[in-house]
């Protein structure tokens, strides 16, 4: 059997009539020299545990002081004789403390709850943080949920510090927000590592996992399955966290394209990389449930509302007759178009009223100019016509990371994707029919798109949702933002972990952080790169971790290994989508079916091409783009001499 | 059972009287009649200094706590603690305990005591020093036969650990000691340990060398003086020392005695020390009320011997009201 050494105390509990030792507080000195600091988890031992009867408490550091017998600052002034320099050559220095304040975390037993004694404080072992954090209860249990976050860091020791996947992704609590302030590679960083750890400790009896990402700001979540640059410091991190040093490796992204149809629009263009990017479009069915997203409300009167109703449970997708003689069936935007063409002109050429199937002319006129309105304020996100392309419903597989970057989409568009997405998930996840048991939405900049105060947007309202119900269904917030004081209050409310990187002074000021201490608003306002502060509904005190680099490619670095492609012309972007589909296909061929032909058609065949993804694509090209039909050439016409020409006056 | 229990057990009456003059130590001088030589010149003259580094040095100082613990009859029987330590200062300009001693003990008048209380006293506890009493003597005088018996195992004490320090001193290392170097032979010859003198109830000059003594400027020592009478005991050295201006204030304020060994290196090398030990006036030993005399490493070793005594011996917050009895229920 191998000794261990006896541990050495490092400090005393000390108390006096008007610092004394409460059942959540205690204060202990230690030499000037010493490993403790702010957030230092300490052990008390009042010394009686042989006995059996002995109480152990576990505190961390929360405040820091240290001071001299010097009686009053003039007194040093008056022995160096105002000399600051000579102050310093005293040839004995003063006795002076290290005096430190502790929040209790935890005491054995539990009860009765008593101040803390007056005993020895020891640094904590790697047992000692499992107890005072409740890890154990999570750790070594018969079904362990504990999902490693970082390493407990200090006095020499490295800790392991984990969150309860129970109280991290539901169903007892959820839902994760990180704050800090931007530009020091924390939040997104964090996250990054905490979805990988996520994946490789998820409980198997939990169920698959997946991640659903909005890149919403350049190129930041753009290269997740590229591995980034570790030091060996991070991957022996990685090693005692037991999380895998290497990206993710499966990630599917989806972007929009730009206004002309077929460049994709997002960072993720680099030749080499483009290829994993589906695009991301949606048609009339995928939009219409969400016009309220992207209609101005106060266009959505109850007539408004009324008739978008009808269209969407009478209309879309079925066959219908428009009461003039004509069926339809409205599956995209230019059907729609030619259904309101045909009830406007049949009512006109009727000469009947202004009211169709109860609905007035004027109410249908302005939904139709709202509704064909989208596909133009969307353009690249939503299409008139053809497929959509679309995340795969249904089909999730456990432990990949969906990322849909709308980084460079307009606000309107970024709205319809979030809703949308939202909702989808919701849905599915209800329905339990979504491919996975739990997924984690990552949103950054919640500052922007859930914020304290302002309009009641349709974004805010899913993220509220989530917050308040997604822990039943699996359903998993992940939100980061510069401002936690002005994210709404039931979103970071709702948060059952919640972490914070370096912090701007100012937010620190806010009523949100009166609960920290001076020391730790310092600690949170220098924390360097790679530490975070967690708070954890089984952690009883803000804990400082340390976590390493991520595994992945930084979106800084990801954009100088692969840079974006230039955007390309109409007839090239076309050939490189078919070439993704097709190795074999000649460009030449492509462009010679596509020459002479509108824009709009090309983006139609190519929409049912990666619908379809036939094994044959040129051919299926060639078919979706029809028949070729030759311009019909003006006959020359004979000039018919005047019968009677009056004279040849010209006038 | 403390031998205190045990006393009262055998029919001591129970006491917990603090002496006023018990907390402190004193440097008051035996009561023979100083006088002095001058061996720097022909009369007192003063000297400039100025401030110099400290040479390695280590410090010693001593204290003493008793109280009156019970009453046999009118005989009060004392409890005592004295300690002493020497701290040594090191490269860091910490001090840090070299060498320390304490000791715990009783004091009574045994043989005026009951046979009982007598021998239940010896029985419990080991380290018991016996006052003789006359017949007739009053608790009052007593209590000084106690003090002076406290005192004398201090400076036993403070002797005893002095001269172990001696032993291992470095080369260029010195003592310092709180009070009288001439009370040890080991001590009053070595080449360097010093004595400071912080209490002037011996006064050694006369006439216009007393008004030089006492009015010496800051910063500025007085000629070297070998002392006579009860100081003697060992011959000494000495010279006085002003720390602080004692305008605005009074004779005493910011004077030290020094003594050093009778030798001529300590003519020679009076100012030196006076240097070092005018260096020493920072840090302040605030809050001491003493600080204008006071060393700061001497503070040290007294706040340091205070921290670690008994907390039996300081005088209860409470009030002294006569206690109410239990009444059982």
């Amino acid at each position: 059997m191998i000794a261990r050494p006896e541990p050495v105390a490092i400090g005393r509990v000390v108390a006096t009539e008007l610092k004394p030792s409460t059942p959540h507080q205690f204060h202990f000195w230690t030499a000037n020299e010493t490993t403790i600091g702010i957030g230092a988890i300490v052990r008390v031992d009042d010394g009686r545990g042989e006995k059996g009867e002995g109480r152990v408490v576990y505190g961390v550091v929360t405040d820091g002081f240290a001071y001299s017998d010097l009686a009053t600052p003039l007194h040093d002034v008056i022995g160096a004789e105002g000399d600051p320099a000579r102050a310093a050559e005293s040839p004995t220095v003063r006795q002076e403390i290290r005096y430190w304040t502790a929040a209790v975390l935890r005491q054995i037993p539990e009860e009765p709850l008593q101040p803390v004694p007056l005993g020895q404080v020891f640094v904590a072992s790697d047992t000692d943080v499992a107890q005072a954090l409740r890890m154990d209860a999570y750790l070594h249990s018969a079904t362990p949920t504990a999902i490693p976050i970082g390493l407990y860091t200090s006095g020499g020791l490295e800790s392991p510090v984990y969150l309860d996947a129970d109280f991290l992704l539901g169903p007892e609590a959820a839902h994760l927000n990180i704050s800090g302030v931007s530009g020091l590679a924390t939040k997104t960083s964090a996250v990054e590592f905490l979805m990988a750890a996520v994946f490789r400790h998820f409980p198997a009896h939990k169920g698959k996992v997946a991640a659903v990402c909005f890149n919403v700001k350049g190129p930041d979540l753009c290269f997740l399955d590229q591995p980034g640059e570790l030091s060996d410091e991070d991957r022996r991190r990685y090693e005692l966290l037991d999380v895998p040093a290497k990206p993710f490796e499966r990630v599917q992204y989806y972007a929009p394209f730009k206004a002309d149809g077929v460049n994709l629009n997002t960072l993720r263009t680099h030749a080499d990389l483009v290829d994993d990017v589906t695009p991301l479009t949606w048609g009339l069915q995928e939009v219409v449930d969400f016009a309220e997203v992207l209609l101005n409300r106060d266009d959505i009167d109850a007539k408004a509302d009324a008739f978008i109703d009808f269209l969407r449970d009478r209309v879309l997708g079925r066959s219908f007759e428009d009461g003039f003689g004509n069926a339809h069936k409205v599956e995209t935007f230019a059907d729609l178009e030619r259904l309101f063409r045909s009830i406007f002109d049949g009512l006109e050429l009727t000469g009947r009223s202004d009211t169709w199937r109860t609905h007035h002319i004027a109410t249908m006129r302005k939904i139709r100019n709202r509704l064909l309105n989208i596909s133009t304020r969307c353009k690249g996100l939503v299409t008139d016509d053809g497929p959509s392309s679309d995340l795969p419903w249904g089909a999730f597989e456990d432990r990949a990371v969906y990322v849909i970057d709308v980084a460079n989409v307009d606000p309107l568009g970024q709205d319809l994707v979030f809703a949308r997405s939202v909702s989808k998930l919701r849905e599915h996840l209800e329905r339990r029919d979504l491919g996975v048991d739990a997924v984690i939405v990552f949103v950054d900049e919640l500052n922007k798109y859930a914020p304290g105060d302002g309009p009641e947007t349709y974004v805010k309202k899913m993220l509220l949702d989530i917050s308040e119900r997604g822990r039943y269904l699996g359903l998993v917030l992940f939100g980061a933002e510069q401002f936690r004081s002005q994210v709404h209050r039931r979103v970071v409310g709702n948060a059952g972990t919640q972490v914070f990187g370096r912090m701007d002074m100012d937010e620190l000021t806010t009523p949100g952080y009166q609960v920290l201490s001076p020391a730790t608003k310092i600690k949170l306002a220098t924390m360097p790169v790679g530490e975070l502060m967690v708070r954890h509904p089984h952690f009883t005190q803000p804990i400082f971790v340390r976590f390493p680099k991520p595994p992945v490619l930084r979106g800084r670095d990801g954009m100088g290994r692969f840079p974006a492609a230039i955007d390309l012309p109409f007839e090239d972007a076309v050939v490189r989508q078919l070439l993704q589909l097709d190795r074999r296909i000649r460009p030449n061929q492509v462009k010679d079916l596509i020459a002479d032909r509108t824009e709009e058609d090309v983006r139609r065949a190519l929409a049912a091409v990666r619908q379809k993804r036939p094994d044959d694509v040129l051919a299926f090209f060639r078919k979706a783009l029809g028949g070729r039909v030759a311009p019909d050439v003006p006959r020359e016409r004979r000039a018919v001499p005047p019968l009677n020409p009056i004279s040849d006056e010209p006038y | 059972m403390t031998w205190w229990d045990a006393l009262v057990r055998a029919g001591a009456v129970p006491a917990a009287y603090v002496p006023p003059a018990s907390m402190g130590r004193t440097d008051a001088d035996d009561g023979a009649e100083p006088g002095a030589d001058v061996v720097e010149g022909a009369t007192v003259a003063v000297h400039p200094v100025t401030p110099a580094p400290s040479p390695p040095a280590c410090f010693l100082d001593g204290i003493e706590q008793w109280k009156v613990v019970s009453y046999d009859g009118v005989l009060p029987i004392v409890h005592a603690y004295v300690a002493a330590a020497v701290r040594r200062r090191g490269e860091d300009r910490r001090l840090r305990t070299a060498f320390e001693a304490a000791r715990d003990f009783a004091i009574a008048p045994l043989a005026g005591m009951a046979a009982e209380r007598r021998r239940a006293l010896t029985e419990h506890c080991p380290d018991v020093v016996e006052i003789s009493i006359e017949e007739g003597m009053q608790p009052g005088r007593l209590l000084e036969l106690a003090r002076r018996a406290v005192d004398s195992a201090r400076q036993a004490l403070e002797r005893e650990l002095a001269e172990r320090c001696l032993a291992g001193l470095g080369d260029a290392e010195w003592l310092v000691v709180d009070g009288l170097l001439s009370v040890s032979g080991k001590l009053s010859g070595h080449p360097r340990a010093l004595g400071v003198i912080k209490s002037h109830g011996a006064q050694f000059f006369t006439g216009v060398d007393l008004e030089r003594a006492l009015t010496v400027p800051a910063a500025h020592r007085t000629s070297v003086f070998r002392a006579r009478g009860g100081h003697a005991r060992n011959e000494v050295y000495s010279w006085y020392l002003r720390l602080w201006p004692w305008e605005g204030n009074d004779l005493l304020y910011g004077l030290l005695r020094i003594e050093a060994r009778a030798a001529a290196a300590t003519l020679a090398g009076a100012t030196l020390v006076s240097s070092w030990l005018l260096g020493e006036r920072a840090p302040i030993a605030t809050p001491d009320a003493r600080w204008d005399r006071l060393l700061y490493p001497i503070h040290d070793v007294e706040t340091y011997l205070k921290a670690r005594a008994p907390r039996d011996f300081l005088a209860s917050r409470a009030s002294r009201l006569p206690r109410l009895r239990r009444t059982g229920t």
